[in-house]
């Protein structure tokens, strides 16, 4: 073996600590060096600061939201305000935090990283891209406090488009232009990923973080111009009167919903692939294991994105679509489990037989993997014909999609923030803080959201301020749940900051793992890498233990 | 500009201007279509012409044919998710 | 300049420092703008299923919609666009060759076909509101107001040549940007392949409208 080998393959080697380049922090100071900055790694800091700051301001939507529905007969809240806090909460969250979250800020700090790139291939539209999304962004979200939009944030024609009485047209225009940011991020590692792998990168020697972002860099192209398009029509059709959705000239709202679950179906695959993505990086560190079935989950990710484009009637079951369709598609919904529980039973192979360290991220992917199977199991029960009719519109639905969203994505997110927090800062957390607030966020996320499970199949609708009073009881554990939740969120919050100053400072590899971003300093040069890294060997290549020993 | 220059040039063109020959052609023949409407079924053969422009423009014009495999693939893909969208949504208007 | 041959200029690319070789820099450029040809497909895709479905959903509406567009500037305008996609290849050849001056005239030519079809579609909209085929001005009679569903045949026509004046005026003002751009005299150098890049554009704009022309004006006319 080669002294090249064993310096890529070793990141401790020991360094002369003097002549190295300023890491991509330290490099420059001045603020006009990060807003006109074009390494990917400030922009995914910048992205990352301010989905947060979008986070927190969704969570306190959600949280009046849960308080208002403590009481059963909506004192708390007026019914149209209510209905402004339940669209803020789902606007924010699902549209500028979830869809953002992981590939804007990981993928963009991450995928050069791990194919052995200076950057991404394009720098400067990756900066356009934070820019357009804060645009976008912010608009709407003045829009939404200033004003308030009462549609939800899936925006059905007519309601949008004739009958609200709200502020409907800006916040469709902010949307629009942040869906402009996604196509260019998609557009951006979609070319990176095919053109900047480093000599001896292959397609399979990639990590599955890599293969997850290529997969939902389809979705944001293939997806998102339809969604543009259709909420341009809303646009068009209430702020002009040139419209196709109108039913009293003739027009099909159902249309409006084709357009718009053809993209907002993956776009829950936007939401969940990349989080899958960072589950496999915890699972196969923390396990020092080769992640078990490499190729298949691969191909599932690739699978996941092709069959996500079929299902999306299964949102429409019971408005107006025919009979058949209905049919097609709920079969359809059946075929997504496959790739998707590929996945899991690959994570559990992986762990099996491992040398488990169980620190804050692997408790997150655990967490992970067990709520994200309830959520997708329940979502089996959703494809069912006749289980939908009684279960659509209600809690259920509720309960299931924020099991996939929250339970999902959110907790994949926490555990990737902490398991690369090193790399990003170099610094370390609190790790006993890291483990107690990720059992807390577990504990507190279960008892929000499993009694509407329960709710749901009671009957309780969703989107109501009001409701029968026997339901109570199970509408204030939720609530509860809620607090306990968001004391959670506080939790890696606060100590996160907190180590950015105080916190132990962090070695290149500091969880012995395996990857071309842990052979390099943390945190990184300006350019990822002091010379272009040859791979000559496999992913996950826990196998080979020459550092160890070495 | 000399002879030689205009035999290098025209060398370079030949396919764009025999594409734009036949764009013409083709637009030719669906514009009769359109004036005269000759047959009720008209409108498959004015389907088939603009599938045959569309390939032209892709294919020659914007030059698929001399692009590796990759760049063909992402040519296809677009219009593979555009059938994708238009037999789905299909099912559901052909059945009501 | 009868017999004077063309000085061809030297022909290549200045690598970015993201690169590490030319060729890299290329391709990713190349399949970069595909891949936003590929959002630009699926962003009229939607519209034309607008347009399949309501000829589904009203068949004799659209007819009656079809037969009262302009058939004839539509199809001039077509013809327009399939000259502005020559002149761009020939922009693109002459680029190759290093023959700057040549380039930029066709360029130019490009934009000005563009422009023609800009004014063209304007004198359309013209006459369309002399006919009274502006369902959406409220203080205006519309003439086909006996047949409702008519209107949302009409307003995907509008979105659509819309959408595609948008994308014509976009692609008209960075054509113009370009051709500045490119008179001066290291732009072959540094950077010819931004020629072929927005070359596919150009022809991508014309591809949509391929399709636009038909689906609007032609079929079931």
């Amino acid at each position: 073996m080669s002294p090249l080998d064993t310096v890529l393959r070793d990141p401790d080697t020991p360094r002369i600590t003097l002549d190295r380049p300023a890491d991509y922090l330290h490099a420059q100071h001045t603020l006009r060096s990060w807003f006109f900055t074009t390494d990917h790694k400030r922009i995914a800091l910048l992205y990352l600061a301010s989905i947060t700051g979008f986070f927190i301001l969704g969570a306190c939507a959600a949280g009046l939201v849960r308080l208002s529905l403590v009481v059963p007969n909506g004192q708390i809240f007026s019914n149209d305000t209510y209905n402004k806090l339940f669209t803020m909460h789902g606007v924010i969250m699902i549209w500028f935090f979830l869809i953002p979250s992981i590939p804007a800020t990981f993928g963009n700090f991450l995928i050069p990283l791990m194919i052995g790139a200076k950057d991404l291939a394009f720098p400067r539209l990756n900066l356009l891209s934070w820019y357009v999304f804060m645009l976008g962004s912010l608009f709407t979200i003045v829009v939404l406090i200033v004003g308030g939009v009462d549609t939800g944030w899936t925006f059905y024609a007519p309601f949008s488009t004739t009958y609200s009485n709200t502020y409907v047209i800006p916040a469709l225009v902010g949307v629009i232009i942040v869906g402009f940011s996604s196509i260019l991020t998609g557009l951006n590692f979609v070319v990176t990923i095919h053109k900047m792998r480093c000599p001896g990168m292959t397609w399979f020697r990639m990590p599955i973080f890599v293969w997850t972002h290529y997969a939902v860099s389809l979705i944001f192209l293939l997806g998102t111009p339809v969604i543009t398009l259709a909420l341009m029509l809303l646009v068009m059709e209430r702020a002009f009167h040139i419209g196709v959705f109108d039913p009293r000239l003739g027009g099909d709202p159902v249309l409006f919903e084709h357009l718009f679950w053809f993209y907002s179906h993956p776009a829950v695959y936007i939401m969940v692939l990349p989080g899958m993505g960072v589950v496999t990086e915890l699972v196969a560190a923390f396990s020092q294991k080769r992640v078990f079935g490499y190729k298949f989950v691969a191909y599932a990710s690739i699978g996941l994105a092709s069959i996500t484009f079929l299902v999306w009637g299964h949102h429409m079951f019971v408005n107006g679509q025919s009979q058949l369709a209905s049919t097609v598609f709920s079969f359809l919904s059946f075929a997504v489990a496959v790739p998707s529980a590929v996945k899991v039973y690959n994570w559990t192979a992986t762990i099996h037989k491992g040398t488990i360290r169980l620190d804050t991220p692997m408790l997150y992917a655990m967490g992970y993997i067990g709520l994200f199977v309830l959520g997708g199991v329940t979502g089996l029960f959703l494809a069912t014909l006749a289980v939908d009719a009684h279960l659509h519109d209600t809690y259920f639905v509720v309960a299931h999609f924020h099991y996939i969203m929250v339970g999902g994505t959110m907790l994949a997110f926490l555990g990737g923030l902490h398991y690369w927090w090193p790399k990003f800062t170099g610094r370390m957390y609190p790790e006993a803080w890291g483990r107690v607030g990720a059992f807390l966020i577990f504990i507190g996320f279960n008892v929000t959201f499993f009694p509407q499970f329960i709710l749901g199949y009671l009957g309780m609708p969703r989107r109501y301020h009001s409701y029968p009073p026997e339901f109570q009881l199970l509408n204030v554990l939720s609530s509860a749940g809620s607090t306990i939740l968001a004391v959670g969120y506080f939790f890696p919050l606060g100590y996160l900051i907190w180590s950015l100053w105080f916190g132990k400072k962090a070695p290149a590899n500091p969880w012995q793992a395996k990857g071309l971003e842990w052979t390099t300093s943390s945190p990184p040069p300006a350019h990822n890498f002091l010379r272009t890294p040859v791979v000559d060997y496999q992913p996950y290549d826990y196998a080979n233990k020459t550092r160890d020993n070495g | 500009m000399s002879h030689d220059d205009w035999q290098v040039l025209w060398q370079h063109m030949r396919p764009a201007v025999r594409s734009f020959v036949l764009l013409l052609v083709l637009l030719g023949v669906n514009v009769t279509l359109g004036a005269t409407l000759p047959f009720s079924w008209a409108y498959v053969v004015e389907g088939v012409v603009v599938a045959c422009m569309v390939l032209t423009v892709l294919l020659v014009s914007m030059e698929v044919l001399r692009e590796p495999p990759l760049m063909r693939l992402f040519a296809a893909l677009g219009f593979f998710w555009v059938a994708i969208m238009f037999t789905m949504t299909l099912v559901d208007y052909l059945s009501r | 300049m009868a017999d004077i041959g063309i000085a061809a200029e030297p022909v290549d690319l200045e690598l970015a420092e993201q690169f590490t070789t030319k060729a890299q820099q290329r391709e990713a450029a190349t399949l970069g703008m595909w891949a936003w040809l590929v959002t630009e497909l699926l962003l009229f895709a939607g519209l034309f299923l607008c347009a399949l479905i309501l000829r589904i959903q009203h068949p004799q509406s659209v007819t009656l919609v079809t037969t009262h567009l302009k058939f004839w500037i539509g199809a001039t305008n077509t013809v327009v666009l399939i000259c502005s996609s020559l002149t761009m290849s020939a922009a693109i050849v002459t680029s190759r060759l290093g023959w700057r001056r040549f380039m930029l005239g066709a360029l130019l030519a490009t934009a000005s076909l563009g422009s023609l079809f800009l004014l063209l579609k304007g004198f359309e909209y013209y006459q369309d509101y002399d006919e009274h085929m502006m369902p959406f001005l409220a203080d205006r009679s519309y003439v086909l107001a006996h047949d409702q569903a008519s209107v949302l045949f009409l307003d995907v026509y509008y979105i659509t040549t819309g959408l595609h004046g948008v994308h014509l005026i976009t692609g008209i003002s960075i054509l113009l940007w370009l051709t500045w751009k490119a008179s001066r005299p290291a732009f072959l150098q540094t950077h010819q392949n931004r020629i072929e890049i927005y070359g596919l554009y150009w022809h991508f704009i014309d591809l949509i409208w391929i399709i636009v022309f038909p689906v609007l004006y032609v079929l079931n006319r």
